[in-house]
């Protein structure tokens, strides 16, 4: 089993448009590869499976397939190859734990786009081939680590019209090109797309009020956030901020979507729009989602607070199943994201770790 | 009947808008109301606090104040109090802790505010403590007298029952008027106290008040800080730096962190005789109260070469771990802390190649480690480390860089290695030593992380020594 067999699996899954009989049991037997392939070849992600005794011959159902917690991505390195300079790592910003920061490596980025492209064609796009687009969030240039950069440039170059843009330079958002675009996109009646992460669009939205500015963007307009805002701007509740941003740009919220997605996939989960919130996400064919107990591993019931484990075929080099720290429902078709659970209110004095790493950060080893 | 956590004397209640918090365990939901305050209200509190304090507090003697506090613990240790019965019926529910743990850590803690306790708790802090009543002689000549604050803040934090009671009875026994600020993990326990010392003595019932409102809540915060003359604060760090940004450079303000403890077991507590109460006296210190406490082990030192190796310890912990869930289960955990744990046994799994013991339900874990030493706290919530060393004597070493984050050591060491250890222990960073199975419960007037309780909070008067001779100078029979 070498990277490339498993990467023309992956792909020839992802490409399978219309839903078959079969896709359970191609699901399953593709998911039980890629364990058993990352078994053999990632060191850490075996000495994990092994601990929970699982190993390829005693997983039978991608369920069984243990779930790597995001934290390890912090500590170690998982990968099925050594990490050279044709790959690519995409790594999370590191604001808790002291700094330390989450890794993704990709040897290649193929699976990846595919993913991306695929999903976010049929989510995203919907019945457009390309839109103008405006990105308020810095470019892969800017921060060729962040898997967000690489997402929205593969979105403006694959989906864009030769007129999308960024908007985030070194020296912040650009307000008055940004709302120049939006008048021209307002004045010729052409659908505009405005994506960019969560807490940016607080920050445009929050200028354009300072400036009694509002637009009405035409009809097909749509708008992507992504990321929340907790502590990178004002915090509000998801209603005021669909309210605000519906409001600001002219667009109804059953046009305002949001994805979710993490460095640790290679797959991204979308809403219908926000019309009610919080929405229902959902991911296409090659990931799957289980709301667990992150002590015990097993599914929560129907309706219960857990937390979120996914499966993602298309994260063919670091681990197949990942157990987040994201508070999630189950739904009919898809999950309900609660968002990130840390920082509980009911603590007690006991120094949590944590706080002890950032305070004792810089001393030296005891021993 | 929805309990109303708050105590605010000087205003109407009935006047004030009210917000629900909702507690709920497996069996039981309960909703308590709590005041939205504006800093206004608050400012009408402190006021009406102040003055009261001024006009009776200061007026009356030590012991009377002593008399007071203890008819009060006398009816919150009788379990047929309405109040002792409130705190056993809704304690539980509120903080999720089993109800026993509570109903017997009640009884424990609240024993050690009876008149006998209260009087070595003035006597830790004053040599005489009469000097809270009045001018005394001081050994360098001259006369002084301490002054609590008018208005003593006290930002509490956590959701251990009852650790508002340390810092509200050293205000009142220094005669301050009180204003402590709960915590919305346990808002009720302090306005019980409070209720039934205004029940005991009305008047003094007007010298204190408690209050609410959510963590960091900018308005209120300040306005209380603004009118204390002495603050104190408990939390983390970032909690104690918010507190500390609000409160007037003039005011004096006593930061308690967050803190980290451990326990120390030497070989001949490992004999065959001796081992299973020692894990069962080790495993209590982290069952009650789940660890929530900081006087709570994170972190167990095991000698080797004893009869039992701290690897077979491990399993003795282990066991009685699992026999304590079902004694006196875990209180239910929020998903953060959920994380918390599973993320914890990853990294003591794959990262510190430690082996961890942990039951299916990861209702507790034991990480054993028996190489790397380094000293880093658990996931809380009945997980511990053990680390196996060859000497109890490496402790001190181990620990030492965490000087300013160290509280409490459980001993379970012979007298010989006691006061050596000990010695070390202290020099290391430790303020509080115990046995093993009383670290969760402090002894009456012990130095919480190593202050002065009482001490702390008042200032002194002087009469210079000079002084008496010179008005003798001016007396009418001077000669």
């Amino acid at each position: 089993m070498t990277q490339n067999d498993i990467i023309s699996d992956v792909l020839g899954f992802i490409n399978q448009s219309q839903v078959k009989d079969t896709q359970d049991e191609t699901f399953n037997a593709l998911a039980l590869k890629l364990f058993e392939y990352q078994f053999a070849l990632n060191a850490p992600l075996r000495d994990f499976a092994k601990m929970r005794s699982k190993t390829p011959r005693t997983v039978t159902s991608w369920t069984d397939i243990p779930a790597i917690p995001i934290t390890a991505l912090k500590k170690r390195l998982l990968s099925c190859v050594t990490p050279n300079t044709s790959g690519r790592s995409f790594m999370t910003s590191g604001t808790t734990q002291s700094g330390l920061r989450g890794q993704s490596y990709h040897p290649t980025l193929e699976v990846y786009d595919a993913s991306m492209r695929c999903n976010f064609s049929s989510r995203v796009m919907q019945e457009n081939a390309r839109l103008q687009m405006g990105i308020i969030f810095p470019s892969s240039e800017a921060l060729p680590n962040s898997s967000l950069a690489h997402y929205l440039q593969l979105a403006m170059t694959h989906f864009g019209t030769p007129e999308s843009r960024g908007f985030i330079t070194s020296d912040g958002i650009e307000f008055e090109t940004l709302y120049a675009a939006l008048r021209r996109a307002e004045k010729m009646g052409e659908p505009y797309a405005l994506l960019g992460a969560s807490f940016s669009l607080v920050h445009v939205m929050d200028d354009m009020k300072r400036r009694g500015l509002k637009f009405t963007l035409p009809q097909g307009s749509r708008i992507l956030d992504t990321g929340g805002f907790k502590g990178q701007s004002r915090d509000l509740s998801l209603d005021a901020f669909y309210d605000g941003l519906s409001i600001a740009f002219g667009i109804p919220k059953s046009q305002c979507i949001n994805m979710y997605g993490m460095t640790e996939l290679s797959t991204q989960f979308y809403d219908c729009g926000n019309a009610v919130s919080p929405s229902e996400k959902s991911g296409p064919h090659w990931i799957r989602t289980r709301v667990v107990n992150p002590l015990t591993g097993e599914v929560v019931k129907k309706g219960d607070v857990g937390v979120l484990a996914h499966t993602d075929l298309a994260h063919f080099n670091v681990a197949v199943s990942i157990l987040t720290e994201d508070a999630g429902i189950e739904t009919d078709h898809g999950f309900v994201l609660l968002g990130r659970a840390a920082g509980s209110d009911a603590q007690g004095c006991s120094l949590a770790v944590d706080e002890f790493l950032k305070a004792t950060s810089g001393v030296a080893a005891p021993l | 009947m929805i309990e109303r956590a708050a105590y605010l004397p000087g205003l109407d209640q009935d006047a004030l808008e009210w917000e629900l918090l909702d507690f709920a365990t497996q069996e039981r939901s309960i909703q308590v109301a709590v005041p939205v305050l504006s800093a206004a209200e608050v400012k009408v509190v402190t006021d009406h606090v102040r003055q009261q304090s001024q006009r009776t507090l200061k007026t009356y003697s030590t012991v009377q104040i002593i008399e007071v506090i203890d008819a009060a613990i006398a009816r919150l240790l009788d379990r047929d109090d309405p109040y002792r019965r409130k705190m056993e019926d809704l304690l539980p529910v509120i903080t999720g802790y089993d109800a026993e743990i509570v109903r017997l850590g009640l009884t424990r803690y609240l024993k050690t505010f009876r008149k006998p306790e209260l009087l070595r708790f003035l006597a830790e802090d004053f040599s005489n403590p009469q000097i809270l009543d009045g001018f005394q002689p001081l050994i360098k000549g001259g006369f002084g007298r301490a002054y609590g604050p008018d208005v003593l803040a006290h930002i509490w934090a956590g959701n251990v029952p009852g650790l508002p009671l340390w810092s509200l009875v050293s205000g009142l026994l220094v005669k301050a008027g009180n204003i402590g600020k709960t915590s919305s993990a346990e808002p009720l326990f302090a306005v019980w106290v409070a209720q039934v010392l205004a029940e005991v003595d009305p008047d003094l019932g007007e010298c204190l008040a408690i209050m609410w409102w959510r963590g960091g809540t900018v308005g209120p915060e300040t306005a209380l800080l603004g009118e204390a003359d002495v603050a104190l604060g408990f939390g983390s760090s970032h909690t104690l730096n918010q507190i500390r940004l609000r409160t007037p450079v003039t005011t004096r303000f006593l930061a308690y962190g967050h803190k980290v403890s451990f326990s120390v077991i030497s070989a001949p507590a490992l004999d065959a005789q001796k081992v299973a109460s020692t894990a069962r006296l080790a495993v209590a210190d982290i069952i009650r109260y789940d660890q929530q406490g900081c006087y709570a082990p994170q972190v167990m030192f095991v000698e080797r070469n004893g009869a039992v190796s701290p690897e077979l310890f491990a399993q003795f912990v282990a066991r009685e771990l699992s026999v304590g869930e079902h004694k006196h289960p875990r209180r239910k955990l929020d998903i953060a802390q959920q994380n918390s744990i599973s993320s914890w046994i990853f990294d003591e799994e794959i990262v510190s190649e430690s082996c961890v013991i942990s039951d299916s339900s990861g209702t507790w874990a034991v990480s054993f480690q028996g190489e790397d030493l380094t000293f880093q706290p658990g996931a809380l919530n009945r997980t511990i480390r053990i680390i196996a060393v060859d000497d109890i004597a490496q402790v001190p070493a181990i620990i030492r860089p965490f000087k300013l984050l160290l509280q409490t050591a459980g001993l379970a060491v012979p007298p010989d290695a006691l006061y050596t250890l000990a010695a070390a222990l202290g020099a290391a960073g430790v303020t509080r030593i115990t046995a093993l199975g009383d670290m969760t419960s402090p002894e009456a007037g012990w130095h919480h992380d190593g202050r002065f309780n009482l001490s702390d909070l008042v200032r002194i008067t002087e009469i210079e020594a000079r002084l008496p001779p010179a008005a003798d100078k001016l007396a009418h029979y001077a000669d």
